[in-house]
């Protein structure tokens, strides 16, 4: 791999290294924002090395094996991984210098760096420097928090997804935000029991779609709940919790016990800026930003003039800006630097301007956390099932514009939030469904056009929000065919039972086809037939003993 | 703005003024310390190497360390509430060769004359009383009644202790200048506007004392440089004694905690710069490590998880001025102790608490006088 | 930002709570009971803190238990947390040996 010259211990002939001393650009973090950052400013001609701690570049984005949203300029519907090996190669192909095992150790005046690679240390300057270091875990404090087997989501995500290590076999997920909702259902494709998802606020903080594939394979939700203790001697055993009022305030008699051996902690995240405030950064501590932050103008400059911020470490959002925000910070550098002019620099940054502002929008965005939302932008009643309890109620699905109801096999689309994505309208070679220009419409299917049956509509929707129904298939069955990304997949013929939204059961169901494709991306095709009278209340399988 | 009467205010909140105020409220004396940063002790008073030592010191300033070391800092964990963590284990300073010994023998010699027990002792010795110090170290000067303590703890104890007595703590406050009225220094003008007033003020702020002096017309003549240390992960317990060594290049002992603090320099301190945080410079805590394993080759493994500089506020002379400023009755200065002020610390605010409340001290204090300071010739 | 902050002001006494034997900062294994009554000794800020119990002295460097520290000491003084001053970061960011922060390799290959 041409960009990786250096790894750690490498010999390194004399000549090179005394010109290494002093970059143009020095990013510390190989993350999604830092590679980012690298990429714009190498294809723009400046001098650039990327210094991470890591034994592997990415940062977070090797660790997400699900589909993005967004559209496709955000990369939607490709898993985090692949995005990941795709900044990769667009890295090598820029010709950028990724030194890993490198942890920088300090940020001292002058913008000079020490870099920490094997048993030295080594000095480095930067006539410009982007921190780009990301973000860590926070804690919560419970009765027995410091027991081992207490861990956090992402340390959990670590371990299954970078080192195909089990964290534990009966988890408990603590945190209701996005990534305790993902992290929850790669426990069980990691093959994990998750018994319960607990919150103490009223509301799922995440995206309705990742509690919805959470919820329906049977996983309970106990919103305004929290841990009143973890049990064990030297390793969790159990955990009990409790429902809390206004004041999180544990309720006497609502106490509910599981036995478990791991408890994952999802609470939230704090950016890693030791570094910029050890340099002497004028910070905030700004509870939008989740924590303590770099003050930082519109270019990402922070009060010290070529010391800039990107991702994470400058505002937790998600990878996706973060990989706007890092591109956009390479291109300030390069014009700090002088490599460009200001107009160009204006000229390549309006369309990431562009872009990171469609992602900013919707239920999620930024600008709304806080608020009350109660309709969507349609007018529609937002689920209160699934802001409660994960899980959209029978009674109230049909209000969706996604949900319509025809003779054969159509599409039921599930998603009930405003959030900006749309690879579902992309799929549809038959144009049944509609997303619109403003991508965080909830996307609408048209009864009128014939489906083709053709699944691209299931495996494209991040949320696996998307189901193809058949309400009557005249023999008294329908058949509804969901996403499945569990293993071992079920053969056709095989006999269960169907579980309903809410993850009970509610009837009888075999497995009538299955489907897999390259075009799917490692999403089966589950066609389940069911009495006709469940087609819209059944929506996954779950296999007799 | 406040407009505010006290019978004593005390200018810096560091341990000197927090020792002060301790003693002070101990005898029922109302006073009112005001600190410019937003914390107590943030100066010198947290950053030190936690010394607490009479050797090496000039005879100027010995008699107040010994009394220190004599009749408070036994006792002080106690009198203050906190663990103070002092240690009387001895200290240590470690030579290599000819010129080493040269160095120690003179420090031996001058201890002896004012009649504190310093003594050189070879290396077999020394590895007798630390087994884990290098081959390589060949002599060492000895004092036994030396020692260290924890001055992070000792300061906020005194301050915490003083609170608790009634000293009032204001930080945040920044003292811009001094005013006599009617010949007398009684005022304390702040950045905010706020006038403080009292009977006796007294100046310990450390190197902005020499400004806030000026305003009433008195010079310490100072400069400060920036000095670092470096704290390592708790190791297994190794040591007690306080170290250092012929050539300086590094000081330091193992806490109770079993971290080890050491101080050292690269040679630039006079010239380091800073962006306000204090802020080390990049060359230094490298230059301190291979100091330390010139002579703790075991302490290569340690892990260091913190370093940090502080200013040393240095007098003229090397020792501090103490003491009234006759010339402007109500003024009492404590300031300057070019970087070995913790140690005497206790001594100084007992002494000067003395000095406010009955107007003498103890013990002789007249060669730090303010006004000692001539020209050559 | 340094604002005048008077430390006798009233913040009330110190009342023990249930919860207080809970440890917060777990490398130095300081309870959320230690935290609370050091407010009411005096010690109104993060940095005094830290220097009076070793929290956030640890290993981690306070990265595991700052915010928890902070919410404890905020609510003890009836402020918001994000109006108490933060911690200082100093160099190394993650712990080094001696060996190697002494080993600054300048000219030699390895």
């Amino acid at each position: 791999m041409y960009y990786l010259r250096y790894m750690a211990g490498a010999k390194v002939p004399l000549s090179e290294r005394n010109d290494m001393k002093r970059y143009d650009l020095i990013v510390v973090g190989a993350g999604p924002s830092g590679l980012s950052a690298a990429i714009e400013a190498s294809k723009r001609g400046v001098k650039t090395i990327v210094f991470d701690e890591n034994a592997r570049p990415g940062g977070q984005l090797f660790k997400q094996i699900h589909k993005f949203f967004g559209s496709k300029e955000h990369k939607a519907k490709i898993r985090g991984f692949v995005i990941g090996q795709q900044l990769l190669d667009e890295a090598g192909k820029a010709g950028v210098e990724v030194v890993l095992n490198a942890t920088v150790i300090g940020l001292y005046q002058d913008k000079e760096i020490v870099v920490k690679t094997g048993d030295t240390v080594h000095h480095y300057k930067g006539d410009s420097i982007i921190i780009a270091t990301g973000a860590s875990e926070n804690m919560v404090t419970f009765d027995g928090w410091t027991l081992p087997g207490v861990i956090g989501a992402g340390a959990a995500q670590t371990l299954m997804n970078l080192h195909g290590i089990k964290p534990g076999k009966r988890v408990l997920m603590l945190g209701s935000g996005n990534v305790g909702l993902v992290v929850s259902f790669q426990l069980m494709q990691a093959g994990c029991e998750v018994a319960a998802l607990v919150d103490a606020a009223p509301e799922i903080g995440g995206y309705g779609v990742h509690a919805a594939k959470v919820a329906r394979t049977g996983v309970p939700f106990y919103l305004s709940h929290t841990i009143v203790k973890a049990e064990g001697t030297d390793h969790v055993t159990g955990v009990t919790i409790a429902a809390v009022d206004d004041h999180f305030r544990f309720i006497p008699g609502t106490e509910k016990h599981f036995d478990v051996d791991t408890i994952c902690v999802a609470v939230g995240l704090s950016p890693m800026s030791q570094l910029l405030k050890m340099a002497g950064c004028r910070m905030s501590d700004d509870p939008k930003r989740s924590g303590q932050v770099p003050i930082i103008d519109g270019h990402g400059e922070t009060s010290i003039p070529g010391l800039f911020a990107a991702g994470d470490v400058s505002g937790i959002e998600e990878a996706s800006s973060a990989m706007i925000e890092g591109r956009q910070a390479g291109i300030y550098a390069a014009e700090f630097l002088g490599f460009i002019s200001k107009t160009e620099m204006d000229n390549g940054e309006e369309k990431l301007d562009a872009a990171l502002d469609g992602l900013r929008q919707g239920m999620f965005a930024p600008k709304n956390r806080g608020k009350n939302i109660e309709k969507t932008e349609e007018g529609i009643d937002i689920s209160r099932n699934l802001l409660c309890r994960g899980f959209i109620g029978d009674d109230e699905i049909e209000r969706f514009p996604g949900v319509t109801h025809k003779a054969g096999v159509h599409p039921v689309i599930e998603c009930t939030q405003n959030i900006p994505c749309n690879p579902c309208q992309d799929a549809c070679a038959m144009h049944c469904i509609m997303v619109g220009k403003v991508i965080t419409a909830l996307p609408a299917v048209d009864p009128s056009l014939k489906c083709a049956d053709c699944g691209m509509c299931v495996a494209s929707c991040s949320g696996q929000a998307i189901f193809l129904v058949n309400e009557d298939c005249g023999d008294g069955t329908a058949t509804v065919t969901l996403p499945y990304e569990f293993l071992p997949v079920p053969d056709e013929g095989t006999r269960g039972r169907a579980l309903g939204r809410n993850g009970q059961e509610v009837c009888d169901a075999e497995v009538v086809k299955i489907r897999t494709s390259p075009a799917y991306d490692h999403t089966t095709l589950l066609t389940m037939s069911v009495p006709k009278e469940f087609a819209m209340k059944a929506r996954f399988f779950k296999a007799n003993a | 703005m406040i407009s505010y009467k006290a019978d004593v205010i005390i200018i810096g909140g560091g341990i000197i003024g927090c020792a002060t105020a301790y003693y002070l409220a101990k005898n029922n004396i109302s006073v009112t310390v005001l600190e410019a940063s937003d914390y107590i002790g943030n100066g010198g008073s947290s950053r030190n190497g936690g010394g607490v030592r009479q050797s090496g010191r000039d005879p100027r300033e010995l008699p107040l360390v010994m009394y220190g070391i004599r009749n408070l800092w036994p006792h002080l964990s106690e009198e203050i509430g906190v663990d103070t963590e002092y240690h009387q284990d001895g200290n240590l300073r470690l030579g290599k060769n000819v010129h080493h010994r040269e160095i120690l023998q003179g420090l031996t010699d001058r201890a002896n004359k004012v009649g504190l027990d310093v003594r050189m002792i070879d290396g077999d010795e020394v590895r007798k009383i630390i087994p884990y110090l290098s081959d390589e170290v060949t002599v060492a000067s000895w004092c036994p009644t030396d020692g260290h303590a924890n001055p992070l703890t000792t300061t906020l104890g005194y301050y915490k202790t003083a609170r608790k007595l009634g000293a009032r703590f204001y930080t945040g406050v920044k003292v811009m200048e001094l005013r006599k009225v009617k010949g007398e220094l009684r005022r304390v003008l702040t950045d905010d506007g706020s006038v403080f007033e009292a009977d006796q003020i007294m100046v310990a702020a450390g190197y902005e004392s020499r400004k806030l002096l000026g305003s009433v017309g008195i010079d310490v003549p100072m400069t400060r440089s920036l000095l670092e240390a470096l704290v390592t992960e708790a190791e297994p317990h190794l040591f007690d004694q306080m170290l250092g060594t012929a050539d300086a290049d590094f000081y330091g002992h193992q806490t109770k905690h079993g971290s080890f603090v050491f101080g050292g320099s690269s040679g630039f301190e006079g010239f380091n710069k800073d962006n306000c945080t204090p802020m080390t410079s990049s060359i230094t805590a490298p230059a301190i490590c291979r100091g330390i394993m010139k002579y703790f080759p075991d302490l290569a493994d340690a892990k260091i998880v913190r370093t940090w500089a502080g200013w040393s506020d240095k007098s003229a002379d090397g020792v501090p001025v103490l003491g009234r400023v006759e010339e402007v009755p109500g003024l009492i200065v404590a300031c300057a102790f070019t970087g070995h002020g913790f140690g005497i610390a206790p001594a100084i605010g007992d002494q000067m608490a003395k000095l406010i409340m009955s107007g003498t001290t103890d013990i002789d204090i007249s060669a730090l006088h303010y006004d000692r300071f001539k020209a050559k010739i | 930002m340094n604002t005048l902050s008077d430390r006798s002001r009233d913040i009330g006494e110190f009342v023990s709570q249930p919860g207080d034997e809970m440890i917060i900062c777990r490398c130095e294994e300081i309870t959320k009971g230690e935290i609370r009554r050091a407010v009411h000794e005096g010690m109104f800020t993060m940095t005094e803190i830290r220097r009076y119990l070793r929290a956030g002295m640890g290993l981690c460097q306070g990265q595991t238990c700052s915010k928890l520290v902070k919410g404890i000491v905020a609510r003890e003084l009836k402020v918001s947390p994000a109006d108490l001053e933060p911690a200082t970061s100093r160099v190394p960011m993650r712990p080094i040996e001696m060996k190697v922060f002494a080993n600054e390799n300048e000219d030699e290959d390895e």
